[in-house]
């Protein structure tokens, strides 16, 4: 078969799997076996078959287009060019003369993997799978775009979705019996369930609420005696599990992440982008008892929800200017990114002929023609351009939203409310990487000016982010905000022309900072706590756990043989070119470098003072074990991972740059039109010998400085950090306080918000029905106005010459006397009278 | 056609029929009676669907933008009134909506206890007045028809309602009365200016006056020496397209088009309901009981919309296109206001009434959106995604409304309480009601997969053409939504213990109520995976509408337009010279500087 015919339906397939999953467990889910254990069978073999059929998707992508970056290696053109790309993009033609002949293999160079200069265009398999709506020729479509990336990003996600799901089957084995949640507390004697169960023995462990985190582990069994009886009056929250539910969600989020990844569209993107929000939302709020879990699912979907009303404001921008969503070309429509950038322009992004149209329309309204040399015009006078930046800047704040970048970036760490396995998936490997992933996707289209908003905003964030993480006391809070930072690392990365350098960081650091969520996991299910001021020591405990952990910490600060190394080594690279290039955004490799000493400190702050040294709390540490088998092997199968998955394979000559390589978006991002001093280089340039050893020597130094600062504090406790916090005391509480952020959106948006709704609440019912009541009560007064009128002036008026006549008839009565001569002097006396009247009358005429 | 007449007439009539046959049920038999209003309902709900089947010998076939299965039949012809229904794409979708809506409420009607029999009897002539109202094409029939249905309506909150019902029932009367006063007057003014004689042969058949290829009738129309008045819904949209009948001036430099798309406007926004005329929404949602409320939210909302669509913009388009930034601004702020007061909401129904209003007005925004002109190369697609959007919103509210209302219902049946802060922990105690709840919930927030998210997305990027500042607001309801929706769930299904009175009666959903909830819930899942499933019934005609205002637009408008330019141009130019001439300081005639300006370009540009 064909790799256009057999791609989609594999990936089809494998995308269509984990639904398939969460429609069985929603219909059968606690049918499923005891207690509905099968529902994780169900739902780890959709995933696992998903991931085989990635795999094969990998393979045969491998087979038919090579594991070499196209346009080959040149290694030995770095040498030659000068480092200061001006020069190089100013004579590409030689450059692609020289990749045509050349035939190195990419595994010859450690350091230094591949090289694209060459103009060409990524492969790419398109198609439309169904329509959603049309309206002549606007279509909306769920559609795909398969090329190197979405094959890689299909792999990496099932492949830790699997092993993340097979950890969850050991991590919430607690939900298939009866639970009791020490964080709630209801009224005694509440039957919350129907069961009744309340208020006997409890089984958990310690008094403090805020130590019992996510799943009640009773592994010991349930009725432990050395907990503390609830407060007078209450009971602790006693519930049936729901562990079905949990793989459920989790189909459903693998389903819909997958979605996003293979969308062919940004509209599909867009559904698949709310789909994976909502995921998290269940996911995050899974202890539905908990107020502070659904509170912050609430969070995390209304700050993404801000995110997303800036994405619909980019994709009004596209749709109502360019009329299609699509990514690539499909069945001979021109897609988004060949109307930005095609083969005629070399791949130079221009400003789309829609966009100059639309900005234009006022002067064809007046009658201008829009002949293709008014539209070159025109196009040359910036028109429209500022469209291309607001649908970036549009789709960028969606990306802001779900990658949790500043300034929406308060709701990861509340996220953390959720079960650590999901916080492994969702929140840390895949869907808080789909912002990233979508900055990757939607490359072509942004403007160098949106690009280095896009560096500042990563910059910012992976500051604030470090220095939260610095104060953390609770394990995965500083896993959250370790995030929150390396997603800044990426988006700087990408926003500094570091394509390739973005996404390889996304993806190993998928793998490491999974496996160090799920060590954390496992710490906490030994520990049932989350606070590492109670922790330390474990090592002997939990080798295992210990162990790995000591990878993924390594791999994330940038130890070299470490995955971290290659990506961060590749950030810092471009970072080196970028600044040479625009020496006055120096800042941002000042501020990354800043960023990767916090890192190193926070990282081994975290295992110094969880696996080293004494036990701070012996009842906590008493009580620790290593976690089972199915808990432990996946973290050993992701720390393989979080290890290799840099490395450049040997013989195969395989490697992930390469392969990303492979997708790169055609063309340079060139010169800002707004900001015309900003100019991107190449990333190819700087994979030069001469900026790596730069780069290396800037990664390293800061790494092991971190590291060594860490090791002064935590490790042999040379230095003393209670006394660093006292003399910082006010810096140690901003930080502790998470810069005030929540604080200050409380008083700037939410207060606001409720107090406008209020308004808005008393005019309907103050301003606008009492208006209407009114006009009823005036409406009514009118009526008895005008009843009186008839009654009074209609009626009397009536009535007054009806008495009138009456009495006029009851006078005349007397009259009335029956006397033959009355009556003939009667009419004689009139008949006189008349003609006298008469005769009068016509005198006068 | 004798099959349409009697078909048509059947489905609509039928309820009426049973009605009838109600009344002369014994009145101690309630569950008897609510059983054959049920089997009534459901053999209309089967008509309706019956339309669709049968392949190409079907009565309504997908993919045709004509009338369908339409008749004309004389009624009064003294006053040119005919009996003129028919079907399609804009009518059809309604239709089965109604039919749906109603079987669907009338099996959430069980727990009534209250004069079953007039209330049964009371429903079924509701919905012969609302499905009458969707086939009518007769504005004479249609008036009646919208008359039909208030009365019933009017008892339904006032008898059967909450505490304050009385009040909510007035309230929505008075209304709805002013809407359809107005409407009248708009009705007469239409009427009294057609004239049938200047329609060509082929909108004459298309209007059903006169029989294909009856020549003859064709000629006596024409030879007759006075206007010959029509009702004819068809004829009149004709007329405002293709002549200058409306066009004269009758009041304050306004045309009658104008005054009659203002005063029709006015009434249909009454019952969409629109900012600042839908206070009697909430009080009537909140005190009707909650099969009418269904009804409320999923039917008679929806004649807002059909009526907009249906007869102000294609009989009145002039003042449809001077007017679309008003209806437009209405739309976005129904849809923002409503949403703030959902926000604020204490009562479980309230807030979903609030969100009606919220919801609806993207329906209104949709359809004002007028995105074609010079400027973008009169192109009509945006115009038509935007109608295409507002229908299939009115769908998939009336679907998830009518769903809201009942989830509502069903915890207000247990626990006689509305009190938002007075719940939680029902997820625990309810888990499927609560299940399939969510769905329902998530449906109204605009959830992708759910029938809530098409409508609003694609009116939403229909509006980015006509106005980018509307178009940003609207798009930021999108927050608002998520925030009121997931607070509510979040206050009545989350947390770990339930709050109010009455907990002991909270048990699981019934038999009955769980197949009431899952045709729901079906298909907002359904129509938000396939929106297909609609879009072909719906979208030829919905479009054929739109490409008829667009030609009109590009032949009538923008000609009259240009000509309102030139001659805007000529007068800032002569006044200008004047004002040279009489050497008046430059700073002195600012505005006339201003609009000489681009007339200059304009010349220069040429």
């Amino acid at each position: 078969m064909d790799l256009d015919v057999l791609l989609p339906k594999l990936l089809c397939i494998a995308w269509l799997l984990p639904l398939a999953s969460f429609t069985l467990i929603v219909f059968f889910g606690p049918r499923m076996g005891k207690k509905g254990i099968l529902a994780s069978y169900v739902a780890a073999g959709a995933i696992v078959t998903s991931f085989i059929l990635s795999l094969i998707a990998f393979v045969s992508w491998i087979g038919a287009n090579g594991v070499a970056a196209p346009g080959g290696h040149h290694g030995d053109e770095h040498a030659a060019v000068s480092p200061l790309p001006v020069d190089a993009s100013n004579s590409p033609s030689p450059m692609r003369l020289a990749s045509l002949a050349d035939t190195h293999a990419a595994d010859s160079h450690g350091h230094d993997e591949h090289a694209v200069h060459e103009v060409h265009k990524p492969v790419a398999y398109t198609g439309t799978w169904y329509t959603l709506g049309q309206f002549g020729d606007l279509k909306i479509t769920i559609s795909y775009y398969i090329d190197a990336l979405t094959v890689c990003m299909f792999t990496m996600v099932t492949l830790i979705a699997s092993c993340i799901h097979f950890y969850a089957i050991g991590y919430m084995h607690d939900e298939l019996h009866d639970i009791t949640d020490t964080q709630v507390l209801v009224t005694k004697g509440y039957r919350g369930h129907g069961h009744g169960h309340a208020g006997h023995g409890h089984g958990a462990h310690d008094a403090h609420a805020h130590a019992h985190d996510d799943a009640e582990h009773d592994d010991h069994g349930h009725g432990h005696s050395d907990l503390p009886p609830p407060p007078a009056g209450y009971d602790y929250l006693h519930r049936p599990g729901r562990f079905h539910r949990f793989f459920q969600y989790l189909s459903l989020f693998c389903f819909s992440m997958l979605g996003l990844v293979i969308a062919g569209n940004i509209a599909m993107v867009f559904v698949f982008w709310e789909l994976v929000g909502v995921c998290s939302y269940f996911l995050i709020g899974f202890y539905i008892e908990r107020k502070s879990a659904s509170n912050a699912a609430n969070k995390a979907f209304i700050v993404n929800r801000v995110g997303d009303f800036g994405m619909i404001i980019g994709l009004m921008a596209l749709w109502g200017s360019l009329g299609t969503f699509a990514f690539g070309d499909v069945d001979g429509q021109q897609g988004l990114f060949s109307q930005v950038r095609n083969s005629a322009h070399n791949y130079e992004l221009r400003t789309p002929d829609g966009m100059v149209l639309q900005a234009a329309s006022d002067e064809i309204a007046r009658g201008v023609e829009p002949t293709a040399k008014q539209i070159e015009t025109w196009r040359s006078e910036k028109l429209g351009y500022w469209l291309l930046v607001i649908a970036g800047l549009g789709i960028f704040c969606g990306c802001v939203g779900k990658s949790a970048q500043f300034p929406l970036h308060v709701w990861l760490p509340d996220a953390m409310e959720g079960p650590t396995p999901v916080s492994a998936l969702v929140h840390s490997a895949t869907m808080v990487a789909a912002g990233v992933y979508l900055v990757g996707r939607f490359y072509p289209m942004f403007t160098p000016e949106v690009l280095l908003v896009i560096a500042y905003i990563g910059l910012i964030t992976l500051f604030i982010a470090a220095t939260i993480a610095i104060t953390a006391s609770d394990i995965k809070r500083v896993l959250a905000y370790s995030t929150v930072s390396q997603l800044g690392y990426m988006m700087l990365a990408l926003g500094i022309g570091g394509w390739s350098a973005g996404l390889f960081h996304l993806i190993t650091h998928a793998f490491f900072k999974s496996l160090l969520f799920m060590c954390s996991g496992s710490v906490i299910h030994a520990c049932h706590t989350n606070d590492m001021f109670r922790m330390g020591g474990l090592r002997k405990k939990m080798p295992w756990t210990a162990y790995t952990m000591l990878a993924g910490c390594l791999a994330i600060i940038g130890t070299p043989l470490f995955s971290g190394f290659y990506s961060k080594d590749a950030i810092v690279a471009q970072a080196v070119m970028f600044t040479k290039q625009n020496p006055a955004h120096g800042i941002l490799l000042y501020g990354f470098a800043g960023g990767a000493a916090m890192t190193a400190f926070y990282m081994f702050r975290l295992w110094y003072m969880t696996f080293s040294g004494k036990p701070r709390d012996h009842h906590v540490y008493d009580h620790a074990h290593e976690s089972p088998k199915v808990m432990y092997v996946p973290l050993v199968i992701l720390s393989v991972f979080a290890v290799s998955v840099g490395w450049t394979m040997p013989f195969f000559g395989l490697s992930l740059t390469n392969l990303l390589e492979q997708a790169r978006p055609a063309g340079e991002i060139g010169t800002g039109v707004l900001l015309p001093a900003l100019s991107y280089p190449a990333e190819y340039l700087s994979h030069a010998p001469s900026v790596h050893l730069i780069a290396t020597l800037i990664a390293s130094a800061t790494a092991a400085g971190g590291f060594l600062l860490a090791t002064l504090f935590y490790g042999v406790h040379k230095l003393d950090a209670a006394d660093v916090k006292r003399q910082f005391n006010p810096i140690y509480y901003f930080l502790v306080h998470k810069w005030y952020f929540d604080e200050l959106y409380n008083f700037i948006f939410i207060k606001p918000l409720f107090f406008v709704s209020s308004i808005i609440s008393k005019i309907d019912k103050n301003l606008i029905d009492v208006f209407i009541d009114k006009l009823a009560v005036g409406v009514k007064a009118l009526s008895r106005v005008d009843d009186a009128i008839d009654r009074y002036v209609v009626d009397g008026f009536v009535n007054v010459i009806g008495n009138w006549t009456y009495s006029a008839g009851r006078s005349l009565k007397a009259v009335q006397t029956g006397k033959l001569r009355q009556y003939v002097m009667f009419i004689v006396v009139g008949t006189v009278a008349l003609t006298v009247i008469m005769q009068w009358a016509l005198a006068a005429e | 056609m004798q099959s349409d007449v009697a078909f048509l007439s059947l489905t609509v009539f039928l309820p009426a029929l049973g009605a009838l046959l109600l009344a002369f049920f014994p009145k101690d038999k309630p569950d008897a009676i609510k059983l054959a209003s049920l089997a009534i309902t459901v053999a209309v709900f089967a008509m309706t669907v019956s339309m669709l089947m049968g392949g190409d010998s079907a009565r309504f076939k997908a993919g045709e933008a004509a009338l369908q299965s339409a008749f004309s039949v004389d009624w009064i012809p003294s006053f040119n009134i005919y009996y003129f229904m028919g079907l399609d794409g804009i009518s059809l979708p309604l239709v089965v909506l109604t039919s749906f809506t109603s079987m669907v409420a009338m099996g959430a009607s069980w727990p009534i206890q209250k004069h079953v029999k007039a209330y049964c009897i009371l429903f079924l002539l509701l919905e012969t007045g609302m499905l009458g109202v969707f086939l009518a094409l007769d504005f004479f029939l249609f008036y009646v028809f919208w008359e039909v249905m208030l009365l019933p309506m009017y008892f339904l909150i006032g008898v059967w309602g909450g505490p304050r019902r009385e009040y909510a029932a007035i309230k929505f009367f008075l209304y709805t009365l002013l809407g359809s006063v107005l409407m009248l007057i708009a009705i007469l003014m239409l009427y009294f200016n057609s004239d049938v004689r200047k329609l060509t042969p082929a909108q004459l058949e298309t209007a059903r006056i006169v029989l294909p290829g009856d020549a003859k009738s064709v000629d006596a129309i024409k030879s007759e020496k006075n206007a010959v008045h029509t009702f004819n819904i068809m004829a009149l949209q004709s007329l405002g397209q293709t002549t200058d009948q409306f066009d004269r001036e009758i009041l304050f430099g306004k045309s009658i088009q104008w005054w009659s798309f203002v005063l029709l406007f006015i009434g249909f926004a009454v019952k969409v309901p629109s900012v600042p005329v839908h206070t009697w929404l909430p009080d009537a949602h909140v005190e009707a009981p909650t099969p009418i409320s269904m009804i409320l939210a999923g039917v008679l909302l929806k004649m807002g919309g059909y009526g907009i669509i249906r007869i102000c913009y294609p009989i009145c388009p002039d003042a449809g296109y001077d007017l679309a930034w008003f209806v437009c601004t209405l739309g976005v702020v129904s849809m923002v206001y409503g949403a703030f007061a959902a926000l604020a909401q204490k009562d479980f129904k309230r807030l979903v009434a609030y969100s009606s209003v919220s919801h609806m007005g993207y329906v209104v925004l949709g359809i004002g959106v007028w995105s074609m002109s010079a400027g973008n190369g009169y192109n009509a697609a945006y115009m038509a995604q935007g109608w295409n959007g507002a229908m299939f919103q009115m769908i998939a509210h009336g679907i998830s409304s009518a769903g809201m209302f009942f989830m509502v219902g069903v915890v207000y049946d247990r626990v006689h309480h509305r009190n938002l802060d007075e719940f939680g922990g029902l997820f625990a105690r309810m888990p499927v009601y609560s299940g399939l709840a969510y769905v329902v919930f998530f449906a109204g927030l605009g959830l992708p997969g759910l029938c809530g998210f098409i409508g609003e997305v694609f009116v939403t990027l229909s509006v980015w053409n006509y106005s980018k500042t509307l178009a940003v607001i609207s798009a930021a309801v999108v927050v608002l939504t998520a925030a009121y929706i997931l607070w509510t769930l979040q206050r009545v299904y989350l947390g770990p213990e339930y709050k109010g009175p009455h907990g002991d009666h909270l048990h699981d959903m019934d038999l009955r109520e769980k197949f009431i909830a899952a045709p729901l819930v079906a298909f907002a899942i359904l129509f938000g995976v396939n929106p297909n499933l609609i879009f072909k019934y719906m979208e030829p005609t919905v479009t054929q509408s739109v490409e008829q205002l667009a030609t009109w637009t590009e032949n009538v408008k923008e000609p009259r337009l240009e000509a309102a330019r030139a001659k805007e141009a000529k007068e800032a130019e002569a006044a200008a010279k004047h004002a040279a001439a009489a050497i008046v300081p430059a700073d002195a005639a600012p505005v006339e500087g201003r609009q000489v300006r681009p007339a200059a370009d304009h010349v220069s540009a040429r």
